[in-house]
């Protein structure tokens, strides 16, 4: 019998033709509801096209018709990994406008829950970079650490997620010694959880050869789209507002800006984001060192009259979230409710490169480079 | 760092065991924290129906108000984000005794519907920090899932909420 061998290419009989997966919304590992048209060549993605809108709430809009303190439970919702970093950008932008001067205790206090909150959302990101790629452990041991942070939260402003609690000339609460003390013990046992999740998956094989020369983001993208954040960052441009524009209290605290070094792999390869975002929770660690060393004693909340009218005009203000710059850009027309509100995610950008990036990488790694992009819908869609 | 990936070298058979041997080393590292964890670390765990956790005293949940206390102001109502308050009242009848709330604020409006539309509620607490009589305050409660959406709208004139009040008023002690 003759038998002869042909390749897909070369048999005319079988048609070949480029598959159209759906990956998301309902996928685990797009972070939320994030739908991507991915375009495949056998395991190779030739395009890929984010859709983003599910999780769509009309906030821009919605906040016009609320007065300047019903907003902050808005802008809570935007990044629901880390609402003070939130709630820190928008209230820094109303304060602005209204010239309004920060007693130093509640400066100390945004600050500090503003790192607790970095922290937290870092966990998030390491925990589910971990299960991306098949490591469900340290998703435990984040969230296990995340729960302290939650707690202390909870105990401070008495939600666990949203808190309302930086709020225009000051904060709610004031610190109790007991939540001052949960905070530095914290502190002190998280060195020594941030050295297990070190052995857990940054020094791991495996996952090394998952993500190092996988998703290389080049500094010139990263101009182009204006990436910020951890992502600007792993790429090897040391930029963030904390040190170059400081904002708050951050320009008498000592920390220090990591960036991506190619240490494992190339230069702004997905390890580089990752670790930048590890590196970054022992510097906030330190921040929040100084800040219980420092915190001086005094009132919480600056005298803000009961109807919040900021003068007409307008203003951009820009923080350093989690996962990168958060800006708000509020225009007054002098009533007691905003003219419009803008908000500059850094997620909607980070989302946009992926069409640029995808092309020639294989499924697999796409999730990991979605996953070191570290996206929270909510902020995309607003 | 130690072992970098270098994708450019060719692989050799000494670098293709090399790299197994890596992997299993480091993956017994981490298996090794795990156990660590099995033996060392004790329960983060809360077996939840039977044990509970304490809850802080500013926990935000379910909000009551004590209608004895309320001036009918509907404060409360406009700085809701999400007018999730119904308020209505109307003018006491004239030779109704002159009423004061606990913190001697004058009564002067007769409350005729105190709802909140607890599905509707986003928990963010403002409407706490404008009552002038303090008497809408978010209890301990977060367990009150109902079967029906209109079951959880909650009437507080009902004779059925105000028999929680001394309850309320005793967390609130606290």
């Amino acid at each position: 019998m003759n038998y002869s061998v042909k390749s897909v290419e070369q048999d005319e009989s079988i048609k070949s033709e480029k598959l159209i997966v759906n990956m998301g919304p309902q996928h685990p590992a797009t972070h939320g509801v994030l739908r991507l048209e991915i375009e495949t060549d056998s395991e190779i993605v030739t395009k890929a096209i984010p859709h983003i809108g599910y999780l769509h709430r009309c906030m821009e809009k919605h906040c016009e018709s609320m007065d300047f303190r019903g907003v902050i439970p808005f802008v809570d919702r935007l990044d629901y990994l880390a609402s003070m970093n939130m709630e820190h950008g928008y209230v820094l932008a109303v304060e602005q406008m209204l010239g309004l001067e920060i007693p130093r205790r509640a400066e100390y206090i945004r600050v500090m829950v503003a790192e607790l909150q970095r922290i937290a959302s870092h966990l998030v990101a390491f925990g589910t970079y971990g299960i991306d790629l098949g490591a469900f452990t340290p998703f435990l041991y984040a969230f296990q650490q995340r729960e302290n942070i939650l707690s202390i939260f909870e105990s401070i402003s008495g939600g666990r997620l949203l808190y309302n609690y930086i709020w225009i000339g000051g904060v709610w609460h004031d610190l109790k010694s007991s939540d001052l003390e949960m905070i530095s013990n914290f502190v002190a046992e998280f060195e020594e959880q941030w050295q297990r999740y070190d052995t857990l998956l940054t020094q791991n094989k495996i996952f090394k050869e998952r993500t190092a020369h996988v998703g290389i983001i080049p500094q010139a993208l990263c101009h182009e789209y204006g990436a910020t954040g951890p992502v600007l960052r792993g790429s090897g441009i040391s930029h963030d507002l904390r040190k170059d524009k400081p904002y708050s209290i951050y320009s008498e605290l000592e920390f220090n800006i990591p960036v991506g070094e190619g240490s494992v792999g190339s230069v702004g390869d997905c390890w580089d984001r990752y670790y930048v975002r590890m590196v970054e929770m022992r510097e906030s660690i330190k921040i929040i060192k100084q800040c219980l060393d420092g915190i001086e004693d005094g009132e919480v909340m600056a005298k803000v009259s009961k109807v919040i009218k900021p003068p007409a005009g307008e203003i951009y203000v820009k923080t350093e979230a989690p996962k990168g710059e958060i800006g708000y850009h509020l225009i007054s027309d002098g009533k007691k409710n905003p003219y419009r509100l803008k908000v500059k995610s850094p997620c909607f950008t980070h989302v946009s490169m992926v069409p640029e990036l995808a092309p020639g990488m294989m499924i697999a790694d796409l999730v990991a480079l979605i996953g070191s992009l570290d996206i929270v819908l909510g902020e995309v869609d607003r | 760092m130690e072992n970098r990936i270098d994708s450019s070298d060719a692989l050799t058979a000494r670098k293709y065991f090399s790299n197994i041997w890596s992997a299993i080393r480091t993956t017994a590292k981490g298996m090794a924290i795990t156990i660590g964890y099995v033996i060392k670390e004790k329960e983060v765990t809360v077996q939840y129906p039977e044990e509970r956790e304490i809850l802080p005293s500013n926990t935000r949940a379910r909000l009551y108000n004590d209608v004895e206390n309320c001036t009918a102001c509907s404060q409360c109502a406009n700085i809701c984000p999400v007018n999730c308050i119904y308020i209505a009242s109307k003018r006491m009848p004239k030779d109704a005794p002159a009423k004061k709330a606990d913190n001697g604020m004058p009564i002067r409006m007769e409350l005729t519907q105190y709802t909140i539309d607890t599905a509707l509620c986003c928990y963010c607490g403002l409407c706490t920090t404008v009552c002038p009589t303090e008497c809408i305050t978010h209890t301990k409660n977060f367990e009150y899932s109902k079967y029906q959406l209109n079951d959880m709208k909650y009437d507080f004139l009902s004779t059925e909420m105000r028999s929680l009040r001394t309850a309320v008023l005793a967390e609130r002690e606290e």
